[in-house]
């Protein structure tokens, strides 16, 4: 509970989080506002993008190393990172949705809301493992487009594409998202016991 | 009370650091000395549960630091510099660390008047110099208020005055019967402040002493420049001493300066010079630090390793 507070406290407090955050509420209004798939293709992204900046910055300024002091268990403090993630881009999704509504889309903002935590859960896991945002970022942007987007036509069962299924109600495309949140919460499990070298 | 048992980490098939074993005890301020890369860094990280030994223990009050309750009320630390996130205010840096530790926000404002930071608490922490990060650093090691403190180079960045502040805190920790863990790859930094003293090079310790006794057992000489040379190294020879020289100037131990002077009356040779020259710790220190081999452990310290 205590890295959960101070995990939340931290994130309201560093400037870049929180015009992070308030940046994609605003574009998620817009995109809600035009149309319900954006909205639900963006609010995966954000929620991917939110994880993976409020885990990967605390390697990249080497906080990490105060949070494993102060919580050395660090499964632990993995779970605290996962809930806080989940919280905020639930909170997010669930306003930036609120322009889905009128359109009668309550059935896709619901599933979109449902799924998004598992995204924050994999962007978290991701973060772990690789520590770097922009190596993660960039190496997804191409995956995204090449891989999901060219090749699978984003209706593989690979992870983002998966996450499109899910949100739009698919139970199989759900399952597989779960399945890859799953693997990379366990890559995530075993490398957060790396060392944290004084580089 | 910190202790590591024969710790040893390897990357691969070197060791940065094997069989290290020495122990800083309550009340007391040890310094652990070493030039950069010796392997100071890394056995503090193992102690605090950072990185994993591949052999050997590392334990707090008898403890890993990951079995530890609540860590941050039994142990703060001082690593690298400046870990705060650039973008947070100090205070509110402290008050991030303040809730994994319980420390209220009263708390956090006394340590930032503490440390000389109230006036800079909610400035940007990335804006801070070298100076205010080390300051803010050890801001949050005090956070809990821990009986144990681990402090790995806390005096980079300090200027003299802040070097004056924080032997006194330390000294003052000491004194209340915490304990204190120093590094530094200086010695004339930490002589004022520490009671022990634990040289660490090429990863393996030379030397665990309280500094007094390494002082001590730096038999003192004599530098004496009198009128017949030869005269006078054959009668201080003669008396049972150990007589070097350099050109006129004869380097004397074995003898205090009242017989030194003594014996030159007694021989008739006139003294122009009698000085009593005190150990240079700093010349054990390097000696011992920068040794490749630990054979070479300069005589009055060896079989203390």
């Amino acid at each position: 509970m205590s890295v959960l507070r101070s995990e939340l406290y931290r994130t309201a407090t560093v400037r870049s989080s929180w015009l992070a955050m308030f940046a994609s509420l605003v574009l998620g209004l817009a995109f809600g506002w035009f149309s319900e798939d954006f909205w639900t293709l963006f609010a995966g992204l954000a929620a991917f993008g939110v994880a993976v900046v409020s885990t990967a910055q605390h390697y990249q300024h080497r906080t990490a190393v105060l949070l494993f002091l102060g919580q050395p268990r660090r499964l632990r403090a993995l779970a605290a990172q996962c809930v806080v993630a989940v919280l905020i881009t639930t909170v997010l999704t669930v306003i930036s949705g609120l322009t889905v509504l009128p359109s009668g889309e309550g059935e896709q903002y619901l599933s979109t809301v449902t799924v998004v935590p598992l995204m924050a859960v994999y962007g978290v896991a991701n973060a772990t493992v690789v520590r770097h945002p922009t190596w993660l970022f960039s190496g997804y942007a191409g995956w995204l487009l090449f891989v999901e987007l060219l090749i699978g036509r984003m209706e593989s069962p690979l992870p983002f594409s998966s996450f499109l299924g899910a949100a739009t109600g698919r139970t199989d495309a759900l399952l597989a998202f779960a399945a890859w949140t799953v693997a990379a919460l366990i890559a995530a499990g075993w490398s957060i016991r790396r060392d944290l070298t004084a580089d | 009370m910190i202790e590591t048992r024969r710790l040893t980490k390897k990357y691969g098939g070197v060791a940065a650091v094997e069989d290290v074993t020495f122990s800083a005890a309550a009340g007391r301020v040890t310094g652990f000395l070493g030039l950069n890369g010796s392997g100071k860094t890394t056995t503090m990280r193992i102690l605090l549960g950072l990185s994993r030994a591949s052999s050997g223990q590392a334990l707090i009050n008898g403890r890993r630091y990951r079995d530890l309750d609540k860590p941050l009320r039994q142990v703060g630390s001082v690593l690298e510099q400046g870990l705060s996130h650039p973008g947070q205010s100090g205070r509110d840096h402290l008050i991030t660390q303040g809730l994994l530790c319980g420390a209220s926000r009263a708390r956090v404002d006394r340590l930032l008047a503490y440390v000389g930071l109230a006036e800079a608490a909610r400035q940007r922490s990335g804006d801070y110099s070298l100076g205010m990060r080390q300051r803010l650093a050890v801001a949050t090691a005090l956070l809990g208020e821990p009986p144990v403190l681990v402090l790995d180079e806390p005096a980079n960045g300090l200027d003299p005055s802040g070097m004056a502040w924080l032997r006194e805190m330390l000294r003052d920790h000491a004194r209340a019967g915490g304990t204190v863990l120093i590094s530094s790859h200086l010695l004339a930094e930490l002589v004022q402040l520490i009671d022990d003293v634990v040289i660490i090079a090429d990863g393996r310790v030379r030397l665990t002493a309280p500094l007094a006794e390494v002082a001590g057992d730096r038999v003192p000489r004599l530098r004496v420049r009198g009128g017949d040379p030869n005269r006078l190294w054959d009668a201080y020879l003669r008396a049972g001493a150990e007589v070097d020289t350099d050109g006129r100037v004869l380097f004397v131990s074995g003898l205090t300066a009242e017989d030194a002077g003594e014996i030159a009356l007694h021989v008739q040779v006139p003294v122009y010079e009698l000085v009593s020259e005190t150990p240079n710790l700093e010349e054990v220190f390097l000696s011992l630090a920068a040794s490749d081999n630990p054979g070479t452990t300069p005589t009055g310290l060896a079989g203390r390793r």
